[in-house]
């Protein structure tokens, strides 16, 4: 009875927010959205994007990667590279950038995956740092100058946002898809019991590996549209720990290994950061002291600790035993 | 080339300083501290600011910033460590990850974003050694190095409290069983540990400028000392200090950092447990 | 008969969900050797836990000397003549062996008597002596049990609990380390050893006390319980 409930509401929430979208997509197109409304809500894409990638491997794989920077990164100068240098139209960037990144995220994983934890964490962070040192002294990409993004014509804010709202569509759906699956369910046994479930054939090296080279690809093409919203990147901006300070504030305050968290928790972070752009030199301390009061006293997140106090799941993963 | 194998010695002393903190936290606490770089920088800045305000001599600012910086470790791991401690290693590490954010921001509030230096009256002194030069101040903060990592290889060998904090990295429940109070120790070892934060504060603010962004750098070489040293090492410690050094200083002021994080990627590759460890 | 030293009235523990110890009583008469006999899983260890304060009961108390002890902290409980050997000779593995020792006199109280104690803990293991600068962690099982036993005397107990002491040791050994027990006890101390081997515990002890699946399901004086009668409620027959 009551899981029936659950189920109509679910039901009932997905026709929402599929009109919500279309809605959306709709104004967009027909340019009913204030640029700057757009503008907004395009970051909010993009990081739901990231947020959403970081949450695949921080919540479900035990991969605490503080090195999302480089794939931004490398993506954003893919961008760069592609269309100043060879005038390449942007959708052949998106592709190449996400693909770029997708590598460094295997190659990385061949040599990363062996660590522990923490050393996991230090490891793909270094690995940002190396790759902002090595841009700032690279002569082809103009050192610390930094590059332009040269695309004609020069794609309108409408037409990045759609892309962005795609792109965070496309990652939540990629998601909670894989976590249905075995992959997934392979993973949450990982998450229980590693030496468990390795012993009843899950492989695991496996699992993680398709969830960083997922996040990878992502996050690079987050980095693609980004840029190509920003038109110009520097090393120190494209390689910057920020984005990652970012993306795990986000998925802090929505919630670490819940469906929506990272889309609560984009929404919230950039509308507190627009507030906080009041404030230069604030911002970075109080979304810090946010994201510590967060993990102390509410541990799950908000939409974690809302799921706690109403039993109820959005997009739930656990899987009902037929009755 | 002599001489730059002899300044790299001077700095390997420095870095053994500003990694012993780190090592320490992780072997004894098992936190990855990252926010040890910053706790290094902050220092420089309170040296600093004693110097210039106070008129203090830069090394008489210790008297105050080592006690200030011990009391700081000891209630943020009270307060705020040990508390999220209990959840696991992963909500620590990144409460230490916001703690660095909101110190370099902070840090960047306060003083802006240029660079700043200790001056000190012996900064452009120097022995000569017949084809090597030895500047002082260098000679200086090694000694500094050297002596603190010994002295606190005593310390944790030779007295109670010390032999209690490493019992309680050996076998936490076995020490308690001793009459160790856990948290009250983890709580000393980060006092310790920023102590120690103070001292390579002063060890890098007076030899080199620096910016309240600095503190990644520092966190990667407090981090290779960690890596290459394995916890615990006195010897690992040292040998790690010099590794960093030399490798700054051999990569030149291009590529040293990043000579650095290619030696430190490798270790983490081939050997995470440590050069040193057992 | 004085007040016993130990007293454990109705505990239960759980870890999470799981009950490891339901309903469990026992009571330490001073100055004896009482043995905790149970299967594995039967919740000894999860009881001697909860005595020494490693683990807090759910409900029940414990009584130390008369006074509660319930639930307060491991190291505040040692300082109080209260020691247990953990399971697995749990040394300080990167310590030398008298550096390990020395830990034992952490409490203030032991510590004026430390070079003492060291003295009198060489005699009871000379081996110790012999491999006083040697990492504990290169030490052979048995002799790291040595060093936990040391160890635990070193805090100047009164009460000193045995966490299945010989458990994975050579019978020569097991049986070299039982009568170094039964010195202890004859200095005075109390102690409870927690066993798996029926015959062995029932041979060392004045009292029993058997644990089944969380609960203390028989219990009396060692002479009096037939190695039949522990057995079946060992098994629960």
């Amino acid at each position: 009875m009551k899981r029936h409930q659950t189920g109509l509401l679910n039901q009932a929430l997905l026709i929402v927010v599929i009109v919500v979208l279309a809605v959306l997509y709709l104004c967009a197109a027909l340019g009913l959205i204030d640029s700057n409304v757009m503008r907004i809500m395009l970051s909010m894409c993009l990081y739901c994007a990231m947020g959403t990638m970081w949450n695949l491997m921080s919540g479900h794989c035990g991969l605490t990667s503080l090195g999302q920077q480089s794939f931004v990164g490398l993506a954003g100068y893919t961008l760069a590279v592609m269309t100043t240098y060879y005038s390449l139209p942007y959708g052949a960037a998106i592709i190449v950038g996400g693909i770029l990144s997708a590598l460094l995220a295997l190659g990385l994983s061949l040599v990363f995956f062996r660590m522990r934890g923490m050393y996991f964490a230090v490891a793909t962070w270094i690995t940002a740092e190396a790759l902002k040192t090595i841009f700032t002294s690279w002569g082809f990409v103009k050192k610390g100058a930094g590059m332009t993004v040269k695309l004609r014509p020069y794609p309108t804010t409408m037409e990045i946002f759609i892309l962005a709202l795609t792109l965070a569509i496309v990652a939540t759906l990629v998601v909670h898809f894989l976590l249905k699956s075995r992959t997934g369910l392979g993973l949450s046994a990982m998450g229980n019991d590693a030496d468990a479930a390795s012993s009843v054939g899950v492989n695991i090296f496996k699992s993680k590996l398709v969830c960083f080279v997922l996040a990878g690809f992502f996050t690079g093409i987050a980095g693609v549209i980004f840029y190509m919203n920003k038109g110009s990147i520097f090393p120190t901006g494209g390689f910057s720990i920020e984005w990652t300070v970012s993306i795990v504030f986000i998925v802090i305050i929505g919630g670490v290994g819940t469906s929506v968290g990272p889309i609560v928790g984009s929404i919230i972070y950039v509308l507190l950061s627009e507030f906080l752009s009041k404030y230069p030199g604030w911002s970075n301390i109080i979304l810090g002291i946010i994201a510590i009061v967060v993990i102390v006293v509410m541990p799950d997140g908000i939409v974690g600790t809302l799921q706690k106090k109403f039993h109820f799941e959005i997009m739930s993963l656990r899987r009902h035993a037929p009755e | 080339m002599i001489q730059q194998i002899v300044n790299g010695i001077l700095l390997g002393g420095v870095y053994a300083l500003v990694g012993v903190g780190m090592s320490m936290i992780f072997g004894i606490v098992q936190l990855t501290n990252l926010a040890h770089g910053e706790f290094v920088i902050l220092s420089a800045y309170l040296s600093t600011v004693l110097c210039t305000n106070l008129g203090l001599h830069p090394l008489l600012t210790l008297i105050i910033t080592v006690p200030l910086m011990f009391v700081i470790g000891m209630v943020l791991q009270n307060l705020l460590i040990n508390r999220v401690m209990a959840r696991g290693s992963e909500p620590a590490l990144l409460v230490t990850f916001g703690l660095s954010i909101i110190i370099q921001n902070t840090l960047l509030l306060l003083f802006s974003a240029d660079a700043q230096r200790m001056v000190t009256s012996f900064q452009s002194l120097s022995v000569d050694l017949g084809p090597i030069k030895l500047p002082v101040l260098q000679l200086l903060v090694f000694g500094i190095g050297l002596v603190v990592v010994l002295l606190l290889d005593l310390f944790m060998k030779k007295t109670y409290l010390g032999q209690s904090i490493r019992a309680t990295s050996d076998d936490k429940t076995a020490a308690t069983l001793m009459g160790v109070n856990v948290k009250h120790t983890y709580g000393i070892a980060m006092g310790l540990a920023m102590g120690t934060a103070a001292l390579a504060g002063l060890c890098v603010g007076m030899p080199w400028t620096f910016y309240p962004t600095s503190g990644s750098q520092y966190l990667i070489i407090a981090f290779g000392v960690v890596v290459i040293g394995g916890m615990g090492s006195i010897k690992g410690t040292l040998v790690a200090g010099l590794v960093f050094g030399l490798a700054q200083v051999l990569g030149g002021t291009n590529y040293g950092m990043l000579v650095s994080y290619a030696v430190l990627l490798i270790m983490l590759i081939v050997r995470p447990q440590g050069l040193f460890s057992k | 008969m004085s007040e016993p030293i130990l007293k454990v009235e109705h505990i239960q523990a759980k870890y999470g969900d799981f009950l490891a110890v339901s309903d469990a009583s026992m009571e330490v008469p001073a100055q004896q050797v009482v043995s905790l006999i149970g299967a594995n899983g039967a919740g000894k260890s999860t009881m001697m836990d909860c005595v020494a304060g490693v683990h807090t009961p759910t409900s029940g108390k414990v009584f130390f000397k008369g006074e509660d002890i319930t639930g307060l902290p491991a190291h505040e409980i040692v300082t109080r003549g209260l020691c247990l050997v953990p399971q697995g000779s749990r040394c300080f593995v990167r310590m030398s062996v008298e550096d390990n020792l020395i830990m034992g006199s952490f409490p203030k109280a032991a510590r004026a008597h430390m070079k003492d104690s060291l003295d009198r803990v060489y005699e009871l293991f000379p081996v110790l002596k012999e491999k006083r600068n040697d990492a504990s962690g290169s030490l052979s099982g048995g002799q790291r049990q040595m060093v936990a036993i040391g160890r635990a005397l070193m805090t100047r107990p009164e009460l000193i609990l045995f966490d299945e002491i010989s458990l994975g040791l050579a019978p020569t050994i097991i049986k070299d380390i039982y009568a170094r027990i039964k010195q202890i006890n004859q200095e005075g101390m109390s102690v409870v050893l927690v066993e798996q081997d029926v015959k062995r515990s029932r041979k060392a002890s004045e009292s029993c006390f058997v644990m089944l699946k969380g609960r203390v399901v028989l219990s009396g004086p060692s002479q009096e319980l037939s190695e039949e009668a522990i057995k079946n409620a060992y098994f629960g027959i």
